[in-house]
């Protein structure tokens, strides 16, 4: 089994489509999916790297388990609903506290999800057009603007204490996804994993890594043991 | 109050009335819709409650329960009422179809507010909850507490557990105590997810607290969990689990493989196959203190059939209830070299999730070692049907023409082995391939059972002519035997197909039953103190 160089962990409120997301991702193809169960955990090899991914639960009952998954986490993905304003204001109020484990240098990536049912997505207006005249139409207006992540991932940055100089411009890590027409969904995880990379040779560069300051010692001890098995 | 108190009052006489509208409206010529007289007339009516309670003042009522929308309560049920407009809509108690179900299964909170209903959604059924609540509310008033009630073909049997009330309003021909053994199971599933203590202090804090927001995603498993009563009654019926079907050496291989691979704070290990068990593995300080309980395990092999549990290498936080309802164990579920075989293992160590991988992958390991790989891929591939991988054997198996189907379940099983109670059973086949069939069949082992396990008059050997079918069921100090033979069999052919099976579940016996389960040999090197207590999930 092969040592997890990095940690990406998926977060946001229920139904938002965080294992759909990544169901798109690894398997190519959008199946409707259960309410995940605590958190399930994917390694996925990224050039020479292994990047595990943390698919975490956004059901309330698991919060007390977010901040032993973010331990560590190089980068954390914040997902909402782009058609439910209370998902983007949950991750805020609810997941925002449990990155305080991550890394210090972690990266924040927001990501609205579900363009698909709202209907002020450019490249779909003729099709909804269709959709609205043959029959009643589904699609809404789209409830959360990318401006509105834009402005949370700023917040975040403030949180953090971080300068956005020294951070990737928010323009560059607030997305908008569908996982189910697969829009945006490479272009989200492979961004990610890019920037990422540097973090590794950092990391590596540096000897044993920074989050071991934060999670007890025994930590590295039980990885290998894991690939010695 | 008055308000409250005139809207609600007339509910000691007319809920009463409605329950029998309700129930009764098929048979026309029962006075549905007239008032009837004090409740216990002539369906039985309450079941140990006080009925004096009916000379209460109703001025009582208003107080108790919060029902929402009580004076909506009485429009809703009344056959002729239109029903706010939206007449069919899923769930609605107007709804033909949500009426002619089987057997409902409802969970509210003490204040009244929905939690769980099989069928329909929660929204519309908050007045028929409000209505639940009145009743166990008054007749908690009078001091009493109320059980059941028998109205017609149907029984309404009421739980109450905590700040949680389990209603069950059924019309198969189970028993009151079945039906409460059923809400047990399906209160047993909240408390695995939430811990009894957690439920206690949220309802604690806030009485009127939407507990859905905490259950949000777990409706599937109960819904999973009720079908399964219906259509496959052994495993709740017996209290007990089902084995995969394994040769003994296979077996006892595997368990000393589950028993060396540990990790620090590791209590349980189970490989199971589609909610069926190979092995488990309990480590000893866990094992000595407490036996693990069969419901307990049942659970987990539920839990770990979820498709929630598909891919990927989950960590998630799971509470026995029937081992410690107020604490958490963290499970690390996966399947095995991408077969159905799962693997969970159970710790008590929140963080321990990478040390219980490195411990699945000497699992892998080791099964490759054995070459049990193969063999394990055969048994969980036997059925081919993907939604119920569930590996089984044909009744044909036992070569006893006239055969259709049987429920075993050993009682002989040396004392210090009693923790894991078991049962077998062969796959549903023709004729029991349809829903109905496998319900019909069910509800004739429920009756048996209850038969055989009636408390004022326990029997030990039932034969049964049928419809369709005709039944034997046995009970010894040995076994416990409900078989299901064709129509058409005779007395004397039944004990000969009877006596064929004995015959060949004793020969069968080390592959269908896990004979001795294994044990660690040596606690790990987590100690007593790190008990499941330390594990409480204080995350909520």
């Amino acid at each position: 089994m092969k040592k997890p160089d990095v940690k990406i962990v998926l977060l946001g409120d229920m139904n938002v489509g965080k294992t759909s997301l990544l169901h798109r991702y690894m398997e190519r193809r959008f199946q409707d999916t259960v309410s995940t169960v605590g958190g399930a955990f994917y390694l996925k090899q990224w050039r020479s790297y292994n990047i595990s991914i943390w698919d975490t639960a956004g059901r309330e009952q698991f919060h007390g388990l977010g901040s032993m998954y973010c331990r560590g986490a190089a980068a954390i993905i914040l997902t909402y609903d782009v058609n439910h304003l209370q998902s983007l204001l949950e991750l805020e109020d609810r997941f925002l506290g449990l990155t305080d484990t991550a890394s210090t240098d972690c990266l924040f990536a927001i990501v609205g999800n579900k363009v698909d049912l709202s209907e002020d997505q450019e490249k779909d207006e003729v099709s909804s057009e269709q959709a609205s005249s043959s029959c009643v139409s589904t699609k809404v207006p789209k409830q959360v603007k990318l401006e509105d992540a834009v402005a949370l991932y700023k917040k975040i940055l403030k949180y953090k204490m971080l300068d956005e100089k020294d951070v990737p411009a928010a323009e560059k890590m607030c997305f908008e996804t569908s996982a189910k027409t697969g829009y945006n969904v490479d272009h989200l995880f492979e961004t990610l994993f890019d920037m990422v990379v540097p973090v590794i040779l950092r990391q590596r560069a540096e000897g044993p890594p920074q989050t071991v300051d934060i999670s007890d010692y025994k930590q590295p001890k039980q990885a290998k043991s894991g690939c010695c098995a | 109050m008055d308000a409250g108190g005139d809207t609600v009052a007339p509910a000691p006489g007319d809920v009463e009335d409605l329950e029998a509208t309700r129930f009764s409206r098929e048979d026309a010529g029962d006075g549905g819709g007239v008032p009837k007289g004090p409740p216990d007339l002539r369906d039985g009516g309450l079941q140990e409650t006080a009925s004096q309670g009916k000379e209460q003042s109703p001025g009582v009522l208003p107080s108790l329960p919060q029902a929402e929308a009580p004076s909506g309560t009485c429009e809703l049920w009344s056959p002729t009422a239109p029903a706010s407009g939206t007449a069919g809509q899923a769930g609605d108690p107007s709804d033909e179809d949500w009426r002619s179900q089987r057997k409902h299964v409802f969970v509210l909170s003490e204040a009244g507010k929905p939690i769980y209903s099989r069928y329909g959604s929660v929204e519309a059924l908050s007045a028929t909850m409000g209505v639940m609540t009145a009743l166990v509310s008054f007749v908690h008033s009078a001091g009493d507490a109320i059980r059941a009630i028998y109205a017609e073909d149907h029984k309404l049997v009421f739980l109450q557990q905590g700040p949680l009330l389990l209603v069950a309003v059924s019309r198969t021909p189970q028993s009151a105590a079945q039906l409460r053994g059923e809400l047990l199971a399906v209160h047993a599933q909240i408390v695995s997810t939430l811990t009894r203590a957690s439920v206690a202090r949220i309802f604690a804090h806030k009485q009127n607290y939407d507990l859905r927001r905490l259950l949000a995603g777990s409706e599937r498993t109960l819904d999973r969990l009720l079908d399964s009563v219906e259509r496959d009654p052994g495993v709740l019926l017996l209290g007990a689990v089902r084995c995969v079907p394994l040769a003994r050496p296979l077996r006892e291989a595997l368990g000393a493989l589950l028993r060396r691979c540990t990790a620090p704070g590791l209590a349980l290990s189970v490989l199971a196959v589609g909610g069926r068990l190979i092995t488990a593995a309990q480590e000893r300080t866990v094992l000595t203190e407490c036996r693990l309980d069969p419901a307990d395990l049942q659970l987990l092999l539920d839990w770990v059939g979820a498709p929630a549990f598909a891919a990927g290498e989950a960590w998630a936080p799971v509470c026995l209830p029937r081992f410690n309802p107020d604490g958490f164990f963290y499970a690390y579920v996966a399947r095995l070299d991408a077969m159905p075989v799962c693997l969970l293992l159970l710790g008590t160590d929140r963080e321990a999730f990478h040390a219980m991988a490195a411990c699945r992958r000497m699992v892998e390991n080791g099964m490759r070692t054995l070459g049990a790989t193969h063999d394990l891929a055969a048994i969980a591939g036997l059925s081919n049907a993907p939604s119920a991988s569930a590996p089984a054997y044909s009744v044909r198996a036992v070569g006893a023409p006239g055969l259709r189907h049987f429920l075993y379940k050993p009682l002989d099983i040396p004392d210090h082995h009693r923790q894991l109670p078991q049962f077998t059973s062969p796959e549903l086949e023709a004729p029991y391939s349809r829903e109905e069939e496998q319900y019909r069949l069910s509800d004739l082992y429920h009756c048996l059972h209850a038969r055989l396990h009636s408390t004022s008059r326990p029997l030990r050997l039932i034969y049964h002519v049928a419809e369709k079918e005709t039944l034997l069921a046995w009970v010894t100090s040995k076994f416990e035997l409900y078989t299901c033979l064709s129509p058409l069999v005779t007395k004397a052919g039944a004990i000969l197909v009877v006596t064929k099976l004995l015959r060949w579940v004793k020969k069968e016996e080390d592959r269908l039953f896990i004979r001795c389960p294994p044990k660690y040999s040596t606690p790990p090197a987590a100690s007593v103190d790190q008990a499941p207590h330390n594990g409480v999930f204080t995350g909520l």
